[in-house]
């Protein structure tokens, strides 16, 4: 086969070593995040959904539709089901209302039951992984139960109609982070029993949950699709990022910023395919002109060249994806031994993507600049002065813009990732037109008041304006990616460590009784153990709002009308809180003296509609209750503290005998206090938020890890870039030294004219690339990243010049054989 | 052989000539190129005709129309009026990929600038035009020609390690590797010193005698000319003498 024959001289020729390295540095930077991502999110996922007990859950007041089931089954998709709801339970002349969980054969789905035989365990010896669910007849419940109700470990209670022996203490247990609605001690119970106990009525609250799980994502992901529009208006389908926000917001940030990295690369690859593809295309137009006078036709040139590229493209793309394997195997084992975390197999998915888009920079990046060989005149070979019809610029340009676009949103699936580095790109674009056409024009009238080699650099520059622009746009397309992946990396480990701070919260604290909240603050202070805020926390439901009462169809668009929401009253605005309209306490005065102020949190407020001013009327278990919405206000839900929808005007709640609630940091040390703490309070619930705190640590540190890795890639792509496109004019620039060096200029002076056209060329693209990284920035924190916007002072000093600096340096590489050789040999060479 | 200038009728070619059956015929080929001041003129009407295993050369000043004359011969460009025929094919009646296909079967190119390529080694260069043929025996045939220029030790060398004599001579073995009726040779030493020149001269029509191929060449050397059968100076795009 010629074109194999061809390929391998070419490459032995090194005429497309750049462009061969291009594509596998591409394609291996994407390989490696992409099959890397794969990984960490389907074991975090996993992980995660270890935490919710399923991958997906249809919660509802009612049981699940028995032909789901089937389908369920035929779509060979695991399922079974729980039923959750609150009941007094007995033992003797003792009660408590606990919240029951009836769970089915095969519960969970994800993760297991932690349970023991001791109360309040806490060593690891005590702790046993169950072995399924409860028997008939035998429930599991919550440490703090046995104190509550006085009882041991084989002792029998009653829920209903039923008595149950208690067997084993409940220690962990999946879909147990929504404990505000339940605040009772949970008691695990078998299914099949809960006939038996009569507690479930028509009309009794019965939270029922059917719980599916598959390792075939795609099956899975159609069924829940299908699933979707079956759903009543009564249930609700909850995965992972409606259970955990958190944990949820985290990965989801991650995994759009390793993505970024990847584009980024891919981008500065793509842009140093693009080069090395012109430089392939320019050499070989006298050998296209030749084998067309020995007869070769056009379409066999098309032929010869395209399966060529074809070809380079899927060898590279092969050995890109070898070696993206190896990478992310990298950072895949040094996870495992620095966190204990064993990455799962990626799906074939990132595979076949990464190996498509290999071929798609080959199609958008290099083809178009090969485009025209086929069309190379024969009679060129005799008159090599001939002019040739070359893919236009902006052409190309509109062309791996197209590229790059779809490779955004085929990765990211991300139309507004996309968008924004398009939107970029075309400022860019845009900026170097104007500044730099608007600057070399200027320099024209400078040129005459400057001396020796500056003269002679801003002369080379004017001479090649066209080919001066196209270098500045280059580098300052690299100069503005790699600045913008620094700034993101670093504002967003940076932003992690505020978030997750090492003593954030990892307790909260909940149901505390109000004559009890002394003793409780007493025991921490003892412990040393520093609690957040205290807050009163009643449940209370929106029932009207300016006097109208809530309608079927307005409950069923908002979470906050449905159910009873958690309130407190404040005088302090949390730190994490932030005031966007209206006032707060300090400023607000009331319109009506019996009418006190209500602060709500901005998304609820827009869900609802709501307005400042509005009047609105709770209910608290029955009792009527009217304020008047005072502000609007931001929170933070990553923040792990107590957060509320509504917060009311100090005072305001008095009489309506509030719990408290409060989060508290407690490190692993100190986990045994949490016995003292139960078994002195019972009836105190709870939440241990230490195992999402972990969660989102050890997502932000395997990320940060891996994505300094992406970044030294992206790194060595821009420097080829840069490399690249100083190359591709260092033919010229030698022909031209030699030939000054020959009419007996001196050292210096060439020296100097080629350091000060790089330092010209550098400068200004590192000038137009921070213009371009502010506009980006701008786009991907606003839209993307949703993080905030600041500017970046130190960088508009520190990209022109090391713009200048990086740029001369290469330059001055590339071109300091021309001082140091002979001119009639750099005069052959370059001829 | 006849050669015949703009003024001179194909029917005063000489009886023996028309015996011989003519490998290249250009028939009143004139060669216009626009430019900004208008219509410039290249070459006059030119009529010629070479026979088979003939050798003619092309003289004149530079800018006097002799390249633009051998590119048209040669199929490479297209008359703007006026026929070339070449081994009984009318090029002017075929596109790009027709005149391609008659140049793959018939014509042979040596140039004043070797046109070798760099990345290529000596024998890869002339294995080239065998491969592009779809040649089997294009590795056998490429050596045998290389050793019959006396290069059969640079096999493996790059034209950057060859001398500029070498150079050419690995141009000719490609040249005369594919067996070409015709052979097109522009300045074939041009860029060569006289003696290395004169080796290449004797080279070239030592291969020219043993192939029996139709030579058509361009040269400012009078002795490389005078080697030939027939010669044609041109000054002004149009023919100003002919000799045999």
């Amino acid at each position: 086969m010629l074109a194999l024959q061809l390929l391998k001289r070419n490459w032995r020729s090194g005429e497309l070593k750049l462009l061969g390295f291009s594509l596998i540095l591409a394609v291996a930077v994407l390989s490696g995040i992409a099959i890397f991502t794969d990984r960490l999110e389907s074991t975090l996922i996993n992980e995660s959904n270890s935490v919710l007990g399923a991958d997906y859950i249809v919660r509802g007041s009612q049981p699940h539709n028995s032909e789901w089931t089937e389908r369920a089954t035929s779509a060979e998709i695991r399922q079974t089901q729980s039923a959750l709801f609150s009941s007094m339970v007995f033992a003797g002349d003792e009660m408590h209302l606990a919240s029951v969980k009836a769970v089915d054969i095969g519960y969970p789905l994800r993760g297991q039951f932690e349970i023991s035989r001791v109360p309040f365990a806490m060593n690891t010896s005590d702790i046993d992984i169950a072995n399924g669910i409860p028997a008939s007849g035998e429930a599991w419940v919550d440490s703090r139960l046995l104190p509550l109700l006085k009882i041991n470990l084989g002792d029998k209670v009653a829920v209903g109609e039923f008595e149950l022996t208690v067997t084993h203490v409940l220690i962990r247990e999946p879909d147990s982070a929504s404990p505000f609605s339940m605040t009772g001690a949970r008691l695990i119970m078998n299914i099949v029993d809960l006939p038996k106990t009569n507690v479930v009525q028509p009309g009794s609250r019965v939270d029922y949950q059917w719980l599916v799980a598959s390792d075939n994502v795609p099956q899975l992901k159609q069924f829940i699709d299908e699933l979707k529009p079956l759903l009543s208006k009564h249930q609700r389908l909850v995965d992972i990022n409606s259970a955990q926000e958190r944990v949820g917001r985290t990965l989801q940030t991650s995994k759009q910023f390793l993505l970024l990295s990847a584009v980024i690369a891919v981008l500065l690859a793509g842009v140093a395919i693009a080069i090395a593809a012109r430089q392939f295309s320019g050499r070989h137009t006298d050998q296209v002109a030749l084998m067309k006078s020995l007869g070769a036709s056009a379409p066999r040139i098309r032929s010869l060249y395209f399966s060529q590229l074809f070809l380079l493209g899927v060898i590279s793309s092969l050995l890109g994806l070898v070696l993206g394997s190896f990478l992310q195997q990298i950072i895949a084992v040094s996870l495992q031994e620095a966190y204990q975390i064993r990455l799962g197999p990626a799906s074939i998915y990132p595979y076949a993507l990464s190996f498509v888009s290999g071929l798609m920079c080959v199609v958008f990046f290099a083809l178009p600049a090969l485009w025209h060989l086929p069309t190379v005149p024969p009679l060129k070979i005799l008159r090599r002065e001939l002019a040739i019809n070359v893919t236009q610029v902006w052409m190309q340009a509109a062309l791996a813009l197209f590229a790059v676009l779809t490779l955004v949103i085929l990765f990211s699936r991300d139309l507004e990732l996309a968008l924004s580095i398009s939107g970029a790109l075309l400022a860019v674009i845009v900026s170097t037109l104007v500044i730099a056409y608007g600057l070399l024009a200027l320099s024209k009238k400078w040129m005459v008041q400057l001396g020796g080699f500056w003269r002679l650099a801003f002369a080379n520059l004017q001479r090649n304006r066209g080919q001066s622009l196209i270098q500045i746009l280059v580098f300052a397309v690299a100069i503005m990616l790699l600045f913008t992946l620094t700034i993101v990396r670093t504002s967003l480990i940076e932003e992690w460590k505020v978030q997750v701070p090492d003593d954030a919260p990892n307790h909260f604290l909940v149901n505390i009784p109000p004559d009890e909240l002394p003793q409780v603050q007493n025991l921490l202070r003892e412990a040393n153990v520093r609690p957040e805020p205290i807050y009163p926390m009643m449940r209370a439901r929106l029932t009207h709002i300016n006097g109208v009462e809530t309608t079927e169809e307005q409950r069923s668009t908002s979470n906050a009308l449905r159910r009873e929401l958690n309130v407190t009253w404040s005088e302090k605005l949390a730190a994490d809180n932030k005031i966007l309209e209206g006032q707060w306490w300090d400023k607000w005065q009331r319109k009506e003296t019996d009418l006190p102020g209500v602060s709500v949190e901005i998304e609820t407020a827009t869900e609802i509609g709501l307005k400042i001013g509005d009047k609105l009327q709770f209910s608290f278990g029955g009792l009527e209750m009217h304020a008047q919405v005072a502000s609007f206000r931001s929170l933070d839900w990553r923040s792990m503290r107590p957060n509320f929808f509504f917060i009311f005007e100090p005072g305001s709640l008095e009489g309506y005998s509030p719990t408290y609630i409060t989060s508290i940091y407690l490190p692993p040390s100190q986990k045994s206090f949490i016995n003292t703490l139960l078994h002195d309070h019972p009836t105190i619930l709870l939440m241990e938020l230490d195992r999402i705190i972990e969660q989102i640590r050890s997502i932000v540190n395997q990320v940060s890890d891996g994505v300094l890795l992406v970044l030294w890639l992206t790194l060595i792509g821009g420097c080829l870039v840069l490399f690249a496109a100083v190359m591709g004019s260092i033919a010229a620039r030698k022909q031209q030294a030699g030939l000054l060096r020959a009419l007996g200029s001196p050292r210096q002076l060439i020296v100097g004219s080629i350091c000060a056209e790089f330092a010209i060329l550098g400068g200004l693209a590192g000038l137009i690339a921070i213009i371009g990284t502010e506009i980006l920035l701008i786009s991907l924190q606003t839209f993307v990243l949703k993080t905030p916007i600041q500017p970046h002072y130190l960088f508009w000093l520190i990209s022109p010049l090391s713009g200048a600096l990086f740029v001369t340096g290469l330059g001055y590489l590339g071109c300091r054989r021309v001082v140091t050789t002979p001119p009639a040999i750099v005069l052959r060479e370059a001829t | 052989m006849s050669v015949l200038s703009s003024q001179v009728s194909l029917d005063n070619a000489t009886p023996s000539a028309t015996r011989l059956e003519p490998m290249v015929q250009a028939n009143a080929v004139t060669k216009h190129v626009p430019t900004q001041e208008g219509e410039l003129t290249i070459l006059q009407p030119i009529s010629l005709r070479v026979n088979a295993g003939e050798s003619l050369a092309i003289t004149g000043a530079s800018g006097s129309g002799k390249s633009t004359l051998l590119g048209i011969l040669a199929g490479l460009d297209v008359p703007s009026t006026g026929d070339v025929i070449l081994n009984g094919t009318n090029l002017s009646q075929l596109d790009e990929e027709g005149r391609a296909a008659v140049r793959a079967q018939n014509v042979g190119f040596i140039f004043q600038s070797f046109q070798l390529l760099p990345g290529l080694t000596a024998l890869e260069n002339v294995m080239l035009p065998l491969e592009l043929r779809g040649d089997k025996a294009a590795q056998t045939k490429a050596k045998e020609f290389l050793q019959r220029v006396g290069l059969d030790a640079r096999l493996h060398h790059y034209p950057q390690q060859l001398s500029g004599g070498e150079q050419q001579r690995v141009a000719i073995a490609r040249a005369f590797a594919s067996e070409p009726r015709i052979l097109f040779a522009d300045e074939p030493t041009g860029n060569l010193d006289s003696s290395t020149g004169a080796r290449i001269i004797e080279l070239l029509f030592e291969l020219n005698r043993a192939q029996g191929t139709t030579l058509i060449l361009i040269t400012h050397e009078e002795r490389l000319a005078q080697l030939c059968q027939r010669r044609i100076e041109i000054a002004a795009g149009a023919i100003v003498s002919s000799k045999e």
